[in-house]
């Protein structure tokens, strides 16, 4: 029986073959600071895609999507703007979860944006 | 990528133009609203994010801010919805650059269809004023904006709609105003008919005179005469308004939201009554934000009845004087200031005391000197100052309820209510006011003539009552009234006369 972290790699895997068939290209993988983590940086076009990975083995427990909370939102959230300011990037960008519960995998495009976690007013 | 627009935000009657800006830009993906929004307008992302995606279209990525110019001017109301929309669109290059200035306001639902909205018609009157190419306007409304003469208006019903109609390709409205001025004033049987009170022809003929000339009425009585029944009967008595005087009112209330469905243009002249716990921001306006219509201008161009008149809170009763004078009412809160109009008739009914039976022959009076001075206190002298007639409506004796013959019906004093009313537009026209309780003092020296005897006696009464300089002019309105409701050209003895009787009714003789 593989670890967690091993079944985390291969669900990667998975999701850059799934974005790669759909167009996508994919940039940069498990970028990490210490604000948070970004499994798959990648291009739609000409939108920059941080794209979240979620693995389930079954659809219990409200889903694979249902993992993404507003703190994982926010440690996404964090990454990504250190990874802009990094990479001095100006593209405009988009938040997209592959969420996988066994042999299903699906791509979520736009899954939240910045002011669903703070909003601004 | 920029979008623009223009849209506009009501405050009190009024509505500003207000210029939708929007910017699609890199980064991370965020949509924020700046300009002073109100949390209504804030919360109207969401509706757009899930109309622009429902309607098939992209929500763009990146960071998007939406802004209404000028900055400084507090937004309320959710019209924004469809310009941010659209403008988002524009801004990300969905639709293209329209060609015409048009102006844009609707409530989007999650599905991307346009909901109906309040404040169309002063909208539209600004966007007439500041030459736009148009309006684009939610379909339930349409009617309404159509009002305003040489202003094409574009009715919509889904956000797809608006994009046609900014590309050139939408509906267009065409109304026949005159007609929807013309028609529509269908003559709704009479619920509440004059012959119906028995007896108390003085006070009847005072309502009629109210109803002519505008002239603020306080009916006085024990419990059971008739007070209530005689006020009930007013609506029906009142002159139409003009076709400027409806779109005066409507506006209001378009404003307020009280347009019932499908009615295009306020015909009849407003009535309100007001129960007496009625609150001081309810009487004058108020309310969160930008604040809202009160009662006297819901009952602008129309009739204000307060029964049981002290009853009400003295402070809220006081608050009517300023605008029985001016005819507006200026709210001041923290940011704003709205100014509303609120020219309305005055008509009370109070009982002479407490127990209601002070002056009656067939009941004794059963309070003490003090408790009516008290309740007659509520009514302080400056506010009885601003009221023209007084009329005593006493019980009736039992010959007066059995025997007495059915009065006149409404529609027989309603013709001649509406002819002196005629007859007051007419002399208008030369100097501006709209009623004779409303002519200033130098249309009184000029339309309120009086005959040899007339003036003798006006002199005589002036001695006796102790008339004030006020008082002098009120009661030559009233005489223009009463010979308005004969068709007299100047104001006969006789006139002035009936005109001073009502100023001698009992509330004043023993205060």
């Amino acid at each position: 029986m593989m670890d967690q972290a091993g079944v985390g790699a291969a669900a990667e895997e998975q999701a850059c073959r799934v974005l790669r068939a759909e167009g996508y290209l994919i940039v940069a993988r498990n970028w990490r600071t210490r604000f948070g983590e970004i499994d798959i940086v990648a291009r739609d076009g000409e939108v920059l895609v941080f794209v979240e990975v979620k693995a389930r083995s079954s659809s219990g427990y409200g889903g694979a999507e249902g993992a993404v909370g507003p703190a994982k939102q926010r440690r996404i959230i964090a990454a990504a703007k250190a990874f802009l300011a990094a990479n001095r990037c100006e593209l405009a960008s988009r938040f997209d979860v592959v969420a996988m519960e066994g042999n299903d995998v699906r791509i979520l495009r736009d899954a939240f944006q910045v002011d669903d976690v703070w909003p601004s007013s | 990528m920029f979008g623009r627009l223009l849209s506009g935000v009501v405050v009190g009657v009024e509505a500003k133009l207000i210029e939708v800006q929007c910017d699609v830009g890199g980064g991370l993906p965020s949509f924020q609203i700046v300009g002073l929004p109100d949390k209504e307008v804030s919360e109207s992302r969401e509706r757009i994010r899930s109309a622009i995606r429902n309607c098939g279209l992209t929500f763009p990525p990146g960071r998007i801010t939406a802004n209404l110019a000028p900055a400084d001017l507090r937004k309320q109301g959710v019209g924004f919805d469809l310009p941010i929309a659209l403008s988002i669109l524009i801004a990300s290059g969905q639709v293209g650059v329209p060609a015409s200035r048009l102006l844009i306001v609707g409530e989007l639902a999650l599905n991307g269809d346009v909901r109906s909205a309040h404040g169309i018609l002063p909208l539209a009157l600004e966007a007439s004023h500041n030459k736009l190419d148009g309006m684009m306007v939610p379909a339930d409304n349409a009617a309404e904006g159509a009002l305003v003469p040489a202003l094409s208006i574009h009715p919509i019903r889904s956000l797809n709609e608006a994009i046609a109609v900014l590309q050139g390709v939408g509906p267009r409205f065409v109304m026949d105003v005159s007609a929807a001025a013309a028609g529509e004033m269908t003559q709704k049987p009479v619920e509440h008919d004059l012959s119906e009170v028995r007896g108390q022809v003085a006070a009847k003929r005072a309502l009629e005179i109210a109803a002519a000339g505008g002239h603020n009425l306080l009916l006085i009585g024990p419990p059971g005469a008739g007070k209530s029944m005689l006020a009930r009967c007013i609506p029906e008595l009142l002159p139409p308004l003009s076709f400027d005087e409806a779109l005066d009112v409507t506006r209001i209330y378009s404003v307020a939201g009280l347009l019932s469905a499908g009615e295009v243009l306020v015909r009849r002249r407003p009535f309100r009554a007001p129960h007496h716990t009625i609150s001081y921001a309810g009487m004058v306006g108020g309310g969160h934000g930008i604040p809202g219509p009160g009662e006297i201008t819901l009952a602008h161009r129309g009739v204000l009845f307060l029964d049981e008149m002290p009853e009400f809170d003295r402070r809220v009763l006081e608050t009517l004087r300023q605008p029985l004078e001016d005819q507006f009412v200026t709210l001041a809160r923290a940011g704003v200031s709205v100014r509303y109009p609120a020219s309305f008739t005055l008509v009370g009914a109070m009982n002479p005391c407490p127990c209601g039976h002070l002056g009656d022959e067939s009941h004794s009076c059963a309070c003490a000197v003090q408790d009516i001075r008290r309740y007659r206190r509520h009514m302080s002298g400056p506010l009885l100052d601003r009221i023209d007639l007084f009329v005593d409506v006493p019980r009736l004796t039992p010959d007066e309820l059995m025997d007495t013959p059915l009065g006149e019906s409404t529609d027989i004093v309603r013709e001649r209510v509406a002819r002196a009313r005629e007859r007051q537009w007419e002399r208008a026209d030369a100097t501006g006011a709209a009623s004779n309780a409303r002519l200033v003092p130098q249309e009184v020296r000029l339309q309120c003539h009086l005959d040899a005897e007339g003036s003798q006696l006006l002199r005589r009464a002036i001695t006796r009552f102790g008339l004030s300089g006020r008082g002098h002019g009120r009661v030559l309105r009233v005489a223009r009234t009463i010979a308005d409701l004969v068709g007299s050209g100047d104001i006969g003895a006789a006139h002035l006369a009936e005109a001073l009787r009502y100023r001698s009714a009992s509330l004043l003789r023993d205060s």
